[in-house]
């Protein structure tokens, strides 16, 4: 067996187009589903009456069925659904528009437990000290209690984000033209599977490494009130670097 | 100044506080002692609109109303024109020292930033962290924040400050220099409620003392008085036992 590597050169060249598609419907997702799921999750902390149930319902709805399931679902659901509202032109909508609702919903279904968990996470002593310097709940809120649990709640945006990367690849179900489906596409016409396959892979490792260094600088940036010493731990800058990154223990 | 009365607060069914009253005058420093479960932290609490009473007076710039029939306004009032130092200090984690203390003078008084500053770094200055003043609430000791704590609270200017076990929680060496800052205070002539287990302050700093048991103030009177001649059994008791372990 040997690899066709001029074969995946052109892949490369022709799949980079799906690039900008992938992180589309990623920034997408993340940009609509952040202060939705902040909402949901005060909603949840603070036990809104009818809504908590809700978000509730709509949070184990979503993480209790395969997102490949919720394609199939909303693809063949709402064009249909479409049809009858607009007429023929349902079936000229760019089918982009139904990745970025399904990932959506996703996003939001795993970011309210991400805040939930994070807005836990700080004492309610800062609410209470807020108050006892004459500031709002509201005011208090959005200053001092926001703020630190967005830095607790980094990584496991991170996690989401590297999930949300990933799962895009999905959207090819679709028809949308992300790197998944040009490199499978362009397989299909070589019948060159493998070597498709393999630059899928790298594209996705490459992008996926790029916003795991982002998510590193920014908590890197805003936690720098959590850090007694000057520098806790560092960046494995290569991901398969076997020796860990040294704690470096410095006094201030 | 400020006066409550007939306070009332109950905890899913146990009555933890039933029916205190207090009466606070400009320049006083009261201390209250008592063993732990007996209500104190709770009656400051309330006494702050920290927790809803659910009965009593209060009598307090301008207020002069059931606790129950207070409006957000004038809760806000009383909130404004209290200090309060917790006993694990609460410092806002995500600010500096000095961010700490322009907090509620910007957002809250809308005081200029730039004067704000001035007033902060004046309240630092009072308890010697001036140099400390770019810190992180972790990048302090636990002495030293309690210290910027009180510095939160004097900045604004409050008319009483309210101390709930402020040393409490620190490490035995740290508790000097929160004393000596509270010390300070007192004899400047802030008008201050300590809820404390240090009876050295209560006996040496405050003017009055009110011993706490139940629910209930048991006895209260000037420190001499209660630390010498108690006259409850309760209090007599407490103090032996207390003084037992110093």
């Amino acid at each position: 067996m040997s690899l066709n590597t001029d074969f995946m050169v052109k892949v490369a060249q022709t799949a980079i187009q799906g690039v900008p598609v992938t992180l589309q419907i990623v920034l997408v997702a993340l940009v609509i589903s952040f202060p939705i799921g902040i909402l949901f999750a005060l909603i949840r902390i603070y036990r809104v009456k009818v809504l908590q149930r809700v978000v509730q319902f709509y949070v184990s709805l979503v993480r209790g069925t395969p997102i490949i399931a919720q394609i199939l679902i909303v693809y063949s659901a709402l064009p249909s659904l479409l049809n009858m509202i607009i007429g023929r032109a349902a079936f000229a909508i760019n089918p982009i528009y139904y990745a970025y609702i399904v990932f959506t919903l996703n996003a939001i279904a795993t970011l309210t437990e991400v805040f939930r968990s994070a807005l836990q996470t700080v004492d309610k002593g800062q609410m209470e000290a807020g108050l006892m310097v004459g500031m709002q709940p509201r005011q208090t809120f959005w200053r001092i209690i926001l703020p630190q649990a967005l830095i607790s709640a980094l990584p496991n945006i991170a996690n989401t984000t590297l999930y949300l990367i990933k799962n895009s690849s999905l959207a090819f179900i679709m028809s949308v033209k992300d790197i998944t489906a040009i490199a499978k596409t362009e397989a299909a016409f070589n019948y060159n599977f493998l070597e498709a396959y393999l630059v899928v892979w790298v594209y996705y490792l490459i992008i996926c490494y790029a916003a795991e260094v982002v998510f590193y600088l920014l908590e890197r940036y805003f936690s720098k009130y959590r850090r007694p010493i000057k520098k806790t731990s560092g960046f494995n800058w290569l991901p398969f670097r076997i020796k860990q990154p040294k704690l470096e223990r410095k006094q201030s | 100044m400020l006066t409550i009365e007939g306070l009332k607060k109950s905890y899913a069914g146990n009555d933890i506080l039933k029916g205190i009253s207090i009466d606070v005058n400009k320049g006083d420093v009261i201390s209250i002692i008592g063993p732990s479960g007996s209500g104190k932290t709770t009656l400051l609490r309330t006494m702050t609109t920290l927790e809803e009473a659910d009965g009593g007076h209060i009598t307090f710039s301008g207020i002069d109303k059931d606790f129950e029939k207070l409006t957000g306004k004038e809760v806000n009032t009383i909130r404004r024109n209290v200090g309060f130092v917790f006993q694990n200090y609460n410092l806002f984690n995500n600010k500096t020292a000095l961010q700490n203390i322009t907090e509620g003078l910007i957002v809250a008084r809308k005081v200029k930033k730039s004067e704000a500053e001035k007033i902060a770094l004046k309240a630092l200055e009072r308890v010697g962290l001036t140099d400390r003043k770019n810190h992180y609430p972790s990048q302090l000791s636990g002495g030293q924040q309690q210290r910027v704590g009180i510095a939160r609270a004097i900045a604004l200017n409050p008319e009483v400050i309210f101390f709930d076990e402020p040393t409490s929680a620190l490490d035995p060496e740290l508790v000097g220099e929160v004393l000596k800052v509270m010390q300070d205070l007192a004899s400047s002539g802030t008008t201050m409620v300590v809820v404390t287990h240090q009876m050295s302050f209560a006996r040496d700093v405050s003017n009055r003392v009110i011993f706490m048991a139940d629910g209930h103030i048991v006895e209260q009177g000037a420190p001499k008085a209660i630390f010498e001649k108690p006259s409850e059994q309760r209090t007599k008791k407490f103090l032996t036992d207390i003084l037992a372990n110093v």
